[in-house]
């Protein structure tokens, strides 16, 4: 079998010594890090919640309770399904894609835009000013979101001084400060696959179509867009996660009665104390949305190795 | 075709503006409210110029702790994460060609992963392998700055290997061949060869990962244990009541930020420009300082002279300045405010007190005549509705609580009309 002489070559390649180093780097992370908490909480999710001295006793069997609990609610309950956490979690997931169109129309025409203009100091400047933003803490800029949309905020209070309105609008209740909020946080993660994309199609396509006679929507539809496809679905996929997974901007800048599910999920951990049931919502979000993401690529046709680039 | 171009040059223009307004606005108006007066940050009104949130926020022993705690574990989540991310793509490099794909979608799913499910993953599984250990609750599978690292470490050596891998690909392999061929070790020409080659990609992914780390949230809001990190703390204070040291410091990671970016831009201008004069590569790479010379030509040096000489004067300033009158003088005007809106009301209240004294004493005569008109209204809308009535027949049974209110409305009229 070849494989041994794979690995003798690989050992012939980088010595001993630094092969069994980055074989033992890559191992730990894979595997210690990435492979087997995933598969630990996998199967903590299908737990009883026990107090610790009763952990691997004869009550410590596998169990679908928390999922039931998930779709069915708390036994005995009025309704026959849990209408709070489903809603929620429905809520989130529209949410994350209403957030990550809204970045793409947002995004594309500075993408484009960046990438076709020659690269001069302008432009170079923009870049860094698009940056910039990213490297501030994410608390602070959903902080900096409060402070606008706030009651006594700074669009409350001009649109009092101008007269606009009589009482300021509560746009927290509203969502309006969460949505803008979470548009603002991943812009970056959307633009730059697309501007990475953009920026190696030879212009001379643009050229060529325009001297056909394309009108200019007609040269993004039929030319740029299908060549940006893998830059534009490996920025939404992030920006997608990312806003399904947020729970900073959801906790600083949510309404009072509207949850993100990953407060749900916080609040099992820290409030509640229910570790498996906290758990078990977590393996729902993240298989939700790798199957939302998966389907979306198989529709698109992308592949995964487009993502990152 | 050209009113056309002129148009879209005016579009462009107009987004742009826009765009960078919703991407820098709130961060220029969180800055702006950390030398406003008020408890409460706000922008609007402005009251006094004041320093003193920055004093507040020197003295916030919470914020001091979580910055320390946040750099223990940045250096830690730097150094893991780089070699992880470095030993993954030198790995992908080699790996079997069937498993290549398989490899990349496992490395590079951390970054894809939410950052809450990440947190508790590692939490979950450290817990159960010190149970599994037999350690007691307090042992450092529990500590925080442990957990955090690691769970921190997880995504960040992806973003990591990806700097790493758009940097290999430049990598001649031959380079390595010849050393191995002339005598060299497979450990010197690592050392000799490759990492020299990938020192400014290091570079880069460090700073990344340290970024990253450092205001990571999704992941160490479930690891942090006892040791909360600075993001940890100032969700906490925000979530919890503002006040505008918050923004004091928000204010400082801004200008360090400005700072570091014209930093970086002006040594590449500096390289750039003097690579475009036809200076050899070595010149440009040494510390020459030149004065007049590095400013010619090079905007982001200007700013950040600029910068630095508003920084120096602005901390000068702080100190010579006090804003306890002005301070003393808002709060004077605003009691005044208050008391002239008490005044206000109060006047308000009795107007309408009387008005409505009028009004019960103007109301008797007045109120036949209101009724007739009224009458007379409804009597018309009766008149068309019955019209309406034999219609309503027709309509299926879907309206038929529209057709009962309207029955009832036009009964009604019917009434009133009868009545008078």
């Amino acid at each position: 079998m070849s494989v041994t002489k794979a690995i003798h070559n690989y050992f012939e390649r980088n010595g001993l010594a630094l092969g069994s180093f980055l074989l033992f780097a890559v191992f730990f992370w894979v595997v210690v890090l990435i492979i087997l908490p995933q598969l630990s909480m996998l199967d903590f999710s299908f737990r009883h919640h026990l107090p610790p001295p009763e952990m691997g006793g004869p009550k410590d069997v596998y169990t679908l309770e928390h999922y039931k609990y998930l779709v069915l609610g708390a036994p005995g309950a009025d309704s026959s399904y849990n209408v709070v956490d489903l809603g929620v979690f429905g809520r989130t997931l529209l949410a994350a894609v209403f957030v990550t169109i809204l970045n793409l129309v947002i995004c594309y025409p500075i993408a484009y835009y960046l990438a076709q203009t020659k690269a001069g100091g302008f432009a170079r400047a923009l870049v860094l000013l698009l940056i910039i933003p990213y490297w501030i803490n994410e608390i602070l800029r959903a902080f900096a979101f409060r402070i606008i949309f706030g009651e006594t905020g700074l669009i409350n209070e001009m649109m009092l001084t101008l007269g606009l309105i009589d009482n300021p609008i509560d746009f927290i209740r509203a969502n309006v400060a969460l949505y803008a909020g979470l548009g603002y946080a991943y812009i970056l993660l959307m633009i730059f696959p697309i501007y990475n994309v953009i920026e190696s199609l030879d212009r001379n396509q643009i050229e060529a179509a325009r001297d056909m006679g394309a009108s200019w929507a007609r040269i993004h539809w039929r030319v740029v867009i299908p060549y940006a496809k893998p830059g534009i679905s490996s920025g939404c996929t992030m920006v997608f996660m990312l806003t399904a997974g947020a729970l900073a901007a959801p906790q600083i800048l949510g309404g009072p009665s509207s949850l993100w599910f990953t407060q749900i999920i916080y609040q099992w951990f820290n409030q509640g104390g229910n570790w498996p049931r906290g758990a078990a919502f977590a393996i729902v979000l993240l298989v939700t949305c790798v199957v939302i993401v998966l389907s979306m690529m198989r529709l698109f046709k992308v592949k995964m190795g487009d993502i990152g680039k | 075709m050209k009113s056309e171009n002129v148009f879209l040059k005016i579009l462009l223009g107009a987004y742009l503006i826009l765009f960078f307004g919703y991407l820098l606005g709130p961060l220029l108006v969180m800055s702006i409210t950390a030398f406003n007066s008020p408890s409460f940050p706000k922008m609007t009104p402005w009251e006094c110029l004041t320093f003193e949130w920055f004093d507040v926020l020197a003295n916030d022993e919470r914020i001091l702790n979580g910055i320390r705690n946040s750099l223990i574990v940045g250096t830690g989540t730097v150094i893991l994460s780089v070699t992880m991310g470095l030993a993954g793509a030198l790995i992908l490099t080699q790996i079997w060609p069937r498993l290549r794909a398989t490899y990349y979608t496992i490395v590079i799913a951390p970054i894809l992963i939410p950052g809450v499910v990440l947190g508790i993953s590692t939490l979950v599984f450290w817990d159960r392998i010190n149970v599994m250990l037999g350690f007691s609750s307090d042992s450092f599978l529990h500590n925080g700055i442990f957990l955090t690292i690691l769970g921190q470490s997880t995504f960040i050596a992806s973003y990591c290997m990806l700097v790493f891998i758009a940097r290999l690909q430049r990598f001649d392999v031959g380079l390595t061949e010849a050393a191995l061929d002339l005598g060299a070790t497979n450990v010197q020409a690592f050392r000799k060869i490759l990492l020299p080659f990938m020192k400014p990609a290091i570079g880069s992914a460090a700073v990344l990962a340290f970024l990253a780390s450092f205001e990571n949230y999704n992941t160490t809001t479930f690891t942090f244990g006892k040791y909360p990190t600075l993001t940890i703390e100032l969700a906490q204070k925000v979530r919890y009541g503002i006040n505008p040291s918050i923004s004091a410091l928000a204010f400082i990671i801004i200008a360090l930020t400005l700072f570091g970016a014209l930093a970086h831009e002006m040594y590449r201008r500096k390289q750039q420009l003097a690579l475009a004069n036809g200076a050899p590569v070595s010149a440009v790479t040494g510390k020459g300082f030149q004065l007049p010379k590095f400013l010619k030509g090079n905007p982001a040096a200007i700013l950040l002279i600029i910068l630095t000489l508003g920084a120096i004067s602005t901390i000068w300033y702080a100190q010579v300045h006090s804003p306890q009158q002005c301070i003393l003088d808002v709060r004077e005007q605003k009691r005044i405010e208050t008391e002239k809106k008490i005044q206000a009301i109060k006047e308000k209240r009795r107007q309408e007190m009387l008005k409505k004294q009028q009004e019960q004493q103007k109301a008797a005569p007045s109120s036949n005549q209101a009724i007739e008109s009224l009458a007379k209204v409804l009597l018309v809308a009766y008149s068309r509705l019955k019209t309406l009535k034999i219609m309503h027949l027709m309509v299926p049974p879907l309206f038929r609580k529209a057709r009962r209110t309207i029955q009832v409305k036009a009964h009604l009229a019917a009434y009133l009309h009868r009545r008078i």
